[in-house]
Parts: structure tokens; sequence; C-alpha cells
């Protein structure tokens, strides 16, 4: 099964994966962002041709509760974030809970 | 639960065997749970690399698109991402860590010759080409780290069920199976010593019911004495 990379986020974040080959993005704007990113992330989601979704890691603040905990434990497609340092925030929360401790503590 | 059983000793029997498979199978998942954070371990170490180069090729990437938007324009480094004709594209498969399906994920198409890249050499510079460059590394980057992010988040998953199944069977399970135990235990025991008590009652009353007979006996006998 072949599937594809997507990108969210802003034009300028977007633009070099385009370079890069990737075809599969969804553009929302600065100002916009509250009300578009959901839709666009869930879209992607449902999308099964999407393997790996790319996100900026300041970017999931914007999604509302549901999306944003849905995007951070789906594993088909799995979310890669960039920018953010240590880890996708969701991943460290699991690992809490999962282990009891924090081990991705800098 | 403790009191729905019937004390029998059938039911004690089965208690036994089923504290038995508990133990056994508690011990099992116990040595699973520790294997998988092992594992876990492992790939948490692997993960944080990758993270690091990952951070690593994003600025480089951002920084070399930035220095070709600066001096190509927008417009233009717009324009050659548009013209691509080649995508990247994955194939999952997937491979086993002690039961838990991890994928492994390949990529073919992403990096490119420029030639490959469709738009034209003439039309673009070189800042162009670089940040291309830096952003295929990025995606084969992206590639890796959501190859051990998704193997993470399996690996996870498989901990948090298996932890919760030992803790059932270590604070509910087992402890209520003792206490049926326990409880079937001292009630054979009382029927037990009610039974003792009772053919205690039965022999006294026997032993009572005999001696009277005799006694019994003898006055006739001393009557008849009398009488001659």
């Amino acid at each position: 099964m072949s599937q594809e990379i997507a990108v969210v986020g802003a034009p300028d974040f977007t633009t070099g994966f385009r370079l890069a080959g990737v075809r599969r993005f969804a553009e929302v704007d600065d100002d916009e962002k509250d009300e578009q990113l959901d839709d666009a992330v869930s879209e992607m989601l449902a999308d099964d041709d999407v393997g790996i979704v790319v996100m900026h890691d300041e970017d999931l603040n914007h999604l509302s509760r549901g999306v944003r905990e849905d995007v951070e434990t789906s594993v088909d497609p799995v979310l890669v974030t960039l920018g953010g340092g240590a880890g996708s925030s969701g991943l460290r929360e699991q690992i809490k809970r999962a282990i009891g401790i924090d081990l991705m503590e800098e | 639960m403790a009191k729905d059983v019937k004390p029998t000793r059938k039911n004690l029997m089965q208690i036994e065997d089923r504290i038995e498979l508990s133990e056994r199978g508690h011990d099992t998942l116990e040595k699973k749970r520790d294997g998988l954070i092992m594992e876990f371990m492992d790939i948490l170490d692997q993960a944080q690399d990758v993270r690091e180069d990952l951070d690593d090729s994003y600025d480089r990437a951002q920084r070399a698109i930035n220095m070709a938007r600066a001096m190509d324009g927008d417009v233009a480094v717009r324009g050659a991402a548009a013209a691509l004709k080649e995508h990247p594209e994955l194939t999952t498969q997937s491979k086993n860590i002690m039961g838990v399906v991890v994928p492994q994920i390949e990529s073919s198409k992403v990096k490119k010759n420029l030639d490959e890249r469709g738009y034209g050499v003439l039309g673009t510079s070189a800042r162009i080409d670089e940040a291309a460059d830096a952003y295929e590394e990025l995606l084969e980057q992206i590639i890796l780290a959501a190859e051990v992010e998704t193997a993470m988040k399996k690996m996870l998953e498989e901990i948090e069920t298996t932890k919760r199944r030992v803790n059932a069977l270590e604070f509910k399970l087992l402890p209520d199976l003792r206490e049926n135990q326990e409880y079937i235990e001292q009630k054979l025991e009382e029927q037990e010593r009610e039974e003792i008590f009772r053919m205690k009652k039965i022999k006294a009353k026997k032993e009572a019911e005999e001696r009277a007979e005799r006694e019994e006996e003898e006055e006739e006998v001393e009557a008849v004495a009398a009488d001659d």
C-alpha cells in the first residue's frame, strides 16, 4: 500500500515541503487557524492515503481539545511535529501515564 | 463476590485451581510488562536521537528556504514548488516486537536529482536547489521519526494494557479468590466441628438410654429375687 506525506500549516511552512515534492497539503493562514485548522487536520486524519502528517508544534495549540487528542494518539496516519523541541507533547504525557515517570525530561 | 460461593469441597477445589492459574498468568504478564519496558527504553534512546537530528534538519531547511525567498522572491520559490512532478511515496510494512506490531516505513522518490525535480534549471537559482535539497533531507528525517514514534505509541499502549491486567490480577482477582477460599475453608471446618459435636451428643444420648435399660433390667432381676 503506498501512502503519502501531508503537511498542514501556514503557507510559509508548507512551501518548503512542496519544494521537496509533497503534494498533499492544507494551507491555513495564521489569523484563520483557530477556525479552520480543526477541519484541515480532521480531513487529513480521515484520508487513507495519508501516512504521515507534518505540522508545526505551535499549530497544535490552535486545535480544539478533541481534534488535538485524536491527532496526538493517532497511529495511522502518524503525526510528526517540528520545532517543538523534546518530542510531541502527547507522547510525553503518554509515557508518564504508562511508565509512571517522565522519561523525556532534558 | 466473597459470599456468593457455596461452601462445598468441590467449589474449594475449583477456587484453588483458579488461584493457581491466576498466579501463573500474573507472573507471565509481569514478565511481559518488564520485557516491554526494556524494549521501550531502547526505542526511546533511538527516538531522542532522531528527534535531535530532526530539529537540526528543520533549522537548516528553514534557513535555506528563507535565504531562497529573500534572494529570489516568494513568487519564484512558489513557482518552482508548484512545478514538481515526482512525489515521495511511502510503503509500510510491519515488524513484531514482543507481540506488538510496529510499522516499518519505507520511502521512495524523496531524494531527487536536479533534472528530476521538474522545474527549469535556467529559470531558478542555486538557492532554490539548496532549499529543495534541505527539505528532501528533512523529509527523510521525518519518515524516520514517524516510524520510531509510531512504534513508541504502540508499545506504550501495550505496556498500559499489560500493566492494567497485572494490577487487576494482583489487586482484585487474586484477593477475591483468596477471600473465597478462606471463607469456604472456615465454613467447612465449622461444619466438621458441628458434626463432631452432634456425634458426641448422640453418643451421650445412646449411652444414657443403655444405662437406663440396664438399670431397669437389674431392678427386674432384683424384684424377682425378692419375690423368691
